[in-house]
């Protein structure tokens, strides 16, 4: 199994740092090979790591309800900027206050983030889906070729 | 940059606050004089610094939530309903306005007209400007403080003081360690004592702001020791700056004698340490914020979390408890959850409020064990400083020998490693450049040998990260599954 290059990050003017530790170390373990950017990271800076390190998928956390402002575009600037077949997943606490999952899921769907997770996640689940839709993706991209 | 410890000139300040007042178009209407008049002319109820004292005075507890949304007209409503329960009212700051990202709050302030709800995580005061801060405190009857997390809060301050507010929570490290990447701690340190100047500035003409440095810092298995010698050094450097009411803060952990030794030496150290510093003006005040990290989903459990932190406030002798809500899981409450919070602290409170813990032998071992931690901290970072408090705090984050866990600023060291002992109190488990006396370092480490014998797993990063979620799982030490 080849190992998979993944961009992981807090995005925006979120400086939560707990989760985003956990999950470096997390993924680590767990085969991948980890850019982790930290807290408070742009949408740019997700771009150019994943340029950088022709990363497999962006991984996004944000927990301090402005996910919403910040994650819209970053579908449309992905493609832009060549990253056709990036792997997107966002999961935290998304907007502000406590609403339906299922209606943050579509609003984040249709903004173009492959999964969407809440903050309590099953890692073990979330490591299992990951290598699936890289997978998926991959296989899709060298039928292409 | 080199930092000083010493009061800013008056010259040197004015200089640097025409600059400041130019970073974001709402700062040219802020006239210092014209601020000092609205705050002479403010009723003694909205006098944060008079409700503490009086509180402490009388033994009471006071109650705050944390409160903010986009736009001026809902955060009037949301304070306006909230003061029915509180004692102290909030006004916290929205995550964009606390990086000086007066641009992008905008554009959160014009996305929440449109979508009908507040898009921010709180109040853009700057961007709304003086005008809208005194509306808000004059539609209000209670104490209004401003809570946030920003390394440069220097426009933020000039524009609620003078708009009103008269309580300003942050540091120049609490705001900065647990709240930046990588802003130099000499830098927010200096503009924290541009803020503790302007504090002082309207001491000096007779209107007292009540300061309070953020307590819980990372919010992450932070022993008592490493957030007490924060809150006593931004003590120091705000007395220097002319400041008289200070509340320092401290995060609920969950064991009951941790929690409550917390408090006590919290007190005492500080005026120990404020008059070694020669410091007889101040008036002191203590404030527990209810648990700080992950809560439970359900409601219910996480009314139990908030009731604890309510009781343990009480029996402390904290003179505030910063309130928790049943949607904590889920990020930013509703009103309607905050008065939850609210009601179900008021509830403990004040069947608590004619009892306190006895003294007994564990519980002055734990309040001696802090005091001589952070002896050994502070004793370590005033000699890295040789005469200069700011200098000796850096100093202190470069060598480690203050050091937060958890935090996401590249200036702290990050290695000590910290975590439960079998009863649940925060332990010291790497010390790495602490500079702890080895019999403290001993008394932890017996402490942490306990939990592993009970758990038969030795210590590691694991069982680090199973107390991290433990709470929110339902219990307090996290033991193996």
């Amino acid at each position: 199994m080849r190992q998979h290059t993944i961009v992981l990050g807090v995005i925006g003017s979120d400086c939560h740092a707990v989760g985003n530790k956990i999950l470096e170390r997390y993924f680590a373990n767990a085969g991948f090979n980890v850019i982790n950017l930290g807290v408070m990271v742009s949408q740019q800076e997700f771009i150019d790591a994943a340029i950088e390190t022709n990363a497999n998928a962006i991984l996004i956390s944000s927990l301090y309800g402005q996910g919403e402002l910040d994650c819209e575009g970053l579908r449309g600037r992905c493609i832009e900027a060549g990253l056709e077949n990036i792997v997107l997943y966002v999961g935290g606490n998304l907007v502000i206050g406590k609403k339906d999952f299922s209606a943050i899921e579509r609003k984040f769907q249709r903004m173009g983030y492959d999964r969407i997770f809440k903050p309590d996640a099953d890692l073990e689940q979330v490591t299992l889906l990951l290598r699936q839709d890289i997978d998926s993706l991959q296989s899709v991209q060298e039928n292409r070729i | 940059m080199v930092v000083v410890s010493e009061k800013i000139d008056m010259t040197e300040f004015q200089k640097e606050r025409k600059e400041v007042l130019e970073t974001w178009s709402t700062g040219s209407m802020i006239d210092l004089a014209e601020g000092i008049e609205f705050q002479k002319n403010l009723s003694e109820s909205k006098r944060f610094s008079l409700v503490m004292k009086n509180a402490q005075e009388n033994g009471l507890l006071l109650l705050q939530p944390r409160a903010g949304v986009a736009l001026v007209d809902e955060h009037i409503k949301l304070l306006s309903r909230l003061e029915n329960y509180c004692d102290l009212l909030p006004t916290t700051i929205d995550a964009y306005t606390r990086q000086n990202r007066y641009q992008d709050a905008q554009r959160g302030i014009e996305r929440s007209v449109k979508s009908g709800q507040s898009m921010l995580n709180g109040f853009p005061a700057v961007n709304h400007g003086l005008e809208a801060c005194r509306r808000v405190v004059q539609a209000v009857h209670k104490p209004l403080e401003v809570r946030h997390g920003t390394p440069d809060a220097r426009l933020l301050a000039e524009i609620t003081l003078a708009g009103g507010f008269t309580a300003f929570e942050g540091g120049g490290i609490s705001y900065n360690i647990p709240y930046a990447k990588k802003v130099p701690l000499e830098t927010s340190i200096r503009h924290w004592q541009y803020v503790d100047r302007l504090v002082g500035f309207y001491q000096e003409e007779r209107i007292t702001i009540n300061r309070e440095p953020f307590g819980p810092l990372s919010g992450t298995l932070i022993p008592p020791f490493i957030s007490h010698a924060v809150a006593i050094l931004e003590g120091l450097l705000a007395l220097e700056q002319g400041v008289v009411s200070l509340t320092l803060g401290y995060g609920q952990l969950g064991n009951l004698i941790q929690d409550v030794a917390a408090i006590r030496s919290l007190r005492e150290l500080a005026d120990e340490y404020f008059q070694r510093f020669g410091y007889t003006n101040y008036e002191l005040t203590t404030v527990l914020h209810q648990w700080m990290g992950g809560f439970p989903e359900k409601e219910t459990q996480a009314y139990s979390v908030i009731a604890w932190g309510g009781a343990v406030a009480a029996l402390s002798g904290a003179t505030k408890v910063i309130i928790k809500t049943p949607h904590e899981a889920s990020g930013i409450p509703t009103c309607e959850a905050n008065i939850q919070g609210l009601e179900a602290t008021r509830q403990i409170t004040n069947m608590l409020k004619d009892q306190y813990l006895p003294d007994s032998r564990e519980l002055s071992i734990e309040t001696e064990i802090i005091k001589q931690e952070v002896r050994a901290v502070l004793d370590s970072v005033f000699d890295l400083g040789q005469g200069n408090i700011a200098a000796g705090a850096v100093r202190a984050f470069q060598a480690g020998v203050i050091d937060v866990p958890f935090s996401p600023s590249i200036y702290n060291k990050g290695k000590m490693l910290s975590i439960r002992d079998n009863v649940g109190a925060i332990r010291v488990l790497e010390k790495a450049e602490v500079p702890l006396p080895e019999s403290v370092y001993k008394y932890h480490a017996d402490k942490i040998q306990q939990r592993a014998c009970a758990e038969g797993r030795q210590p590691c990063f694991q069982m680090v990260v199973d107390d991290i979620y433990a709470i929110s799982k339902g219990r307090l030490v996290g033991r193996p599954r």
